[in-house]
């Protein structure tokens, strides 16, 4: 027996296959939400086309917070469940986009031809980016009537899941 | 009736395998003959097995036979049969069956090809790999149960990943790299006979060197391909993401290369030979531990199939197969006979034997920091719990100085001769390529190349070319001084040194990817334009003309496809039609980029948006693309010429690379 290969051998494996072992359980996809299950960060920005919404101003009704660009593809492809949500729930949930990293002319643009039935803020110094924790486009944002961030789905979001969240907030 | 079927022949399957397996150890321990012909049939019959019941799981995805679990999960009545047929490889079950498919066959060809060898040796090279083959027999059979029965049947499915479905490359990457992932454990098995039987003689050699030429080729094709797979459907402009999938292929591939240089030294020289057996079953393990990186779902990765129970009976196999490796090397390595090649003598720091150790440190070094890479995301989450990402910088800075070193090698080992240079040699041999590729660099700086890593690249691969150039000519040579005709020189002297010319051809393959891959990184152009139909724009000397955008409605996708004609200046380089595809099961528009291949450089498009009134693409220049799928196409044929015997009656004895 060659014991310094059985203990250099021993010595390599390991290690290796303890790391390997600890990545069972961790889902290497999800993004930590520091926010979720934290009151959310008010702002007080200016819409597209120029109206102010103030956060603080809706508490009492559950809000959804979509951040969006258009160059963001999953974002377009998400734009027609979120419509269709915000006006399902029209009067019971408010519904707000914050564009992130784009021009507002071109938001503006892309809305005027798909159409929107809730406003989309503007954030130039992007400071809600920060304080949401925003990682990348699209991020939606699940308020409670008392502001708390009680959901948040990275990526599209899909019908069913608006519809499963929405129908617990306002019950 | 086929999940029935399809479960009686994974069963009939294992069960001979089980049996091969009894026989092949039985054979191997007692060197019986009888044994070694029962396993040899037994192999035969698994494989027979496992290629029906393969068969028959594409049978019933083609027909759309929603009773069978695997088709229920991933097929459609929508899937076109030929997308249908390859989807066996697009979800977890499948690919296990298809695994355990290839690996049947090549356990199959192993035993009919092992006939009248000695049979302890055939004997553990069987029941090693039917151990391999009964492993993942049971995942089949068991956990991942692609033939389970569905009832009652579902009227349709939700067909296969959309990415996987957008491109042909689909059809033939997966397989190549099967061929040449699981070709591995043929190799390995003969390498844990070689100690097992603690002998390592000249045929079994030969043998060996065969099959892992081979598995080589397909290696390397496999990873070619999944790059030119990356490049044309994932719409980014790149071919390599230092993804760990793709680090997964690469690394087997950096150590059986590092292997394939250590063979050569132990024929030639009588050392490294049980290096090159540990190098072997290292490539192996790094195999097993690359399946376990794309099936356990522990990676982040573009390819990784989502989280498992085969996860963890993944990593107890790779367990349990890595001690097994340890205490067999520790064990048997000391008793080990080695018959090939001449006594070891000593060596020189400055010979061709150095030269060839190094690149074999080299390799190794270049296998250590892409595993680092890999795991390290692991290694940081195990210790503080926080997530990283390794990405292209600590890759590039990292490897860059390391390909630079094994250009630099693949000068110097063909350069010197064996044992020992004298200073004189080394300067006679050095001074031609070393000067040509000072000129080629020095004639690259003037017309305004400046990138100094491209720069050496470039005079590297020059005097690689002169290296290389010289050998083969020096076998045409040979034959002409004998008074052959000069048509037929050049034929007669190659084939009659095979290992030798296939080698060179392989180094010229991995120059011209390596000048392609420093062009294609450093001189890459991209911008993001948007027209409106009838407008163009000029950009990089290209004109691109928007004529319109519209929609090609199919079974299973919707294609919103953007038509743009190209010009470079006044020529008509005719019509490039990237596209925007949305597939019935999911809701995200997959890109399918189009590209515009031309010798010196591709122009590549990839739609960002895109409507009736406008349309928004990424538009990316990058010189060289072609000549890396060119030089790996070279580096496969090297492969596979120096696995060609040397042709008989060539009038000489082979001397190898």
């Amino acid at each position: 027996m060659n014991w310094k290969i059985l203990v250099a051998g021993i010595a390599i494996c390991t290690p290796l296959v303890w790391v390997l072992a600890t990545g069972f359980g961790h889902d290497p996809h999800a993004i930590p939400t520091v926010t979720l299950g934290s009151k959310a960060s008010d702002f007080d920005l200016v819409d597209l086309s120029g109206q102010r919404v103030h956060l603080a101003d809706l508490r009492g009704r559950p809000v959804v917070i979509n951040f969006w660009a258009t160059w963001c593809r999953p974002c377009v492809a998400e734009h027609a469940e979120l419509q269709a949500a915000a006006r399902t729930y029209q009067g019971r949930a408010v519904f707000l986009g914050i564009l992130y990293g784009d021009d507002p002319a071109l938001a503006r643009e892309y809305l005027a031809r798909v159409g929107s039935v809730y406003p989309t803020l503007v954030d130039p110094a992007q400071h809600t980016v920060v304080d949401y924790g925003v990682a990348g486009v699209p991020e939606t944002f699940f308020l409670d009537g008392q502001g708390v961030i009680v959901h948040k789905v990275s990526g599209a979001v899909g019908a069913a899941e608006l519809t499963a969240v929405l129908a617990e907030l306002v019950r | 009736m086929i999940p029935t079927l399809g479960r009686a022949l994974l069963h009939l399957g294992l069960g001979a395998a089980a049996a091969g397996m009894i026989a092949g150890i039985f054979a191997g321990a007692r060197r019986s003959e009888e044994a070694a012909s029962w396993a040899r049939t037994l192999t035969l019959a698994s494989a027979g097995a496992f290629a029906l019941a393969t068969l028959l799981i594409e049978v019933a995805l083609v027909r759309h036979d929603f009773s069978v679990a695997y088709v229920a999960e991933i097929g459609s009545a929508s899937t076109p049969p030929l997308i249908a047929a390859v989807s066996l490889w697009s979800s977890l079950d499948g690919s296990m069956l298809f695994w355990a498919f290839i690996l049947a066959v090549y356990a199959g060809i192993f035993a009919l090809r092992s006939r009248g060898t000695e049979p302890a040796r055939t004997g553990w090279a069987l029941a090693v790999q039917l151990a391999v083959l009964l492993f993942f027999g049971l995942l089949v059979a068991g956990v991942s149960a692609p033939f389970d029965r569905v009832f009652p049947a579902p009227t349709d499915g939700p067909g296969p990943n959309p990415l996987l479905q957008n491109h042909a490359l689909m059809a033939i990457h997966p397989p190549t790299l099967y061929l040449g992932y699981v070709g591995l454990a043929v190799p390995f098995a003969m390498a844990v006979a070689a100690l097992a039987t603690g002998r390592l003689d000249a045929a079994w050699t030969r043998s060996l060197r065969s099959w892992s030429l081979w598995v080589w080729a397909f290696l390397t094709l496999g990873i070619l391909l999944g790059g030119w797979w990356s490049y044309e459907v994932l719409g980014w402009g790149g071919y390599w993401a230092w993804d760990p999938v793709e680090n997964a292929s690469l690394l087997p591939w950096l150590t059986f290369t590092a292997f394939l240089h250590s063979l050569i030294v132990a024929e030639r020289r009588g050392r490294l030979a049980a290096t090159s057996l540990v190098l072997v079953i290292i490539s192996f393990l790094l195999t097993i531990l690359g399946t376990f990186m794309t099936r356990s779902g522990v990676f982040n990765s573009v390819h990784s199939f989502t989280q498992s129970p085969i996860g963890p009976i993944f990593l107890g196999f790779l367990t349990l197969t890595l001690v097994g490796c340890v205490v067999l090397l520790a064990a048997r390595v000391d008793a080990l006979r080695i018959e090939i090649g001449p006594r070891p003598g000593s060596a020189t720091l400055l010979s061709r034997d150095s030269a060839f150790l190094l690149t074999v440190l080299v390799l190794l070094a270049f296998a250590a920091t892409v595993l680092l890479g890999t795991v390290y995301p692991l290694v940081n989450q195990a210790i503080t719990g926080g997530q990283v990402s390794v990405g292209g910088p600590y890759y590039e800075t990292m490897t860059i100085p390391l390909c630079a070193g094994l250009l630099g090698l693949m000068v110097l080992g063909p350069a010197l001769p064996w044992r020992a240079a004298t200073a004189a040699v080394t300067l006679r041999q050095l001074a031609p390529p070393l000067g040509v590729g000072l000129l080629v660099a020095l004639w690259a700086w003037v017309e305004g190349l400046d990138r100094p890593w491209v720069l050496l690249t470039l005079a590297l691969a020059a005097a690689i070319l002169v290296v290389s150039g010289r050998e083969l000519w020096q076998l045409v040579r040979a034959r002409l001084a004998k008074g052959d005709p000069a048509w037929q020189a050049p034929f007669l002297g190659l084939a009659a040194a095979p290992r030798r010319t296939g080698a060179h051809i392989a180094h010229l393959g991995v120059v011209i990817c390596a000048v392609a891959i420093s062009f294609s990184s450093s001189f890459k152009h991209e911008t993001e334009l948007t027209l409106t139909p009838g407008a163009s724009t000029v950009w990089q000397g290209y004109t691109l003309g928007f004529l319109r955008a519209d929609k090609l409605v199919e079974p299973h996708r919707t294609s919103t496809r953007a038509h743009f004609a190209v010009f470079a200046g006044a020529r008509d380089l005719g019509v490039l039609v990237p596209a925007l595809n949305l597939y019935s099961r999911d809701a995200r528009s997959i890109g399918t980029p189009a590209v515009l291949h031309r010798l010196a450089e591709d122009l590549y498009l990839s739609v960002v948006q895109v409507d009736a009134r406008e349309v928004t693409v990424r538009a990316y220049l990058q010189p060289g693309v072609s000549w890396l799928w060119l030089g790996g196409l070279v580096a496969v044929l090297g492969s596979l010429v120096a696995a060609l015997p040397p042709r008989r009656g060539a009038g000489r004895k082979e001397v190898s690379a």
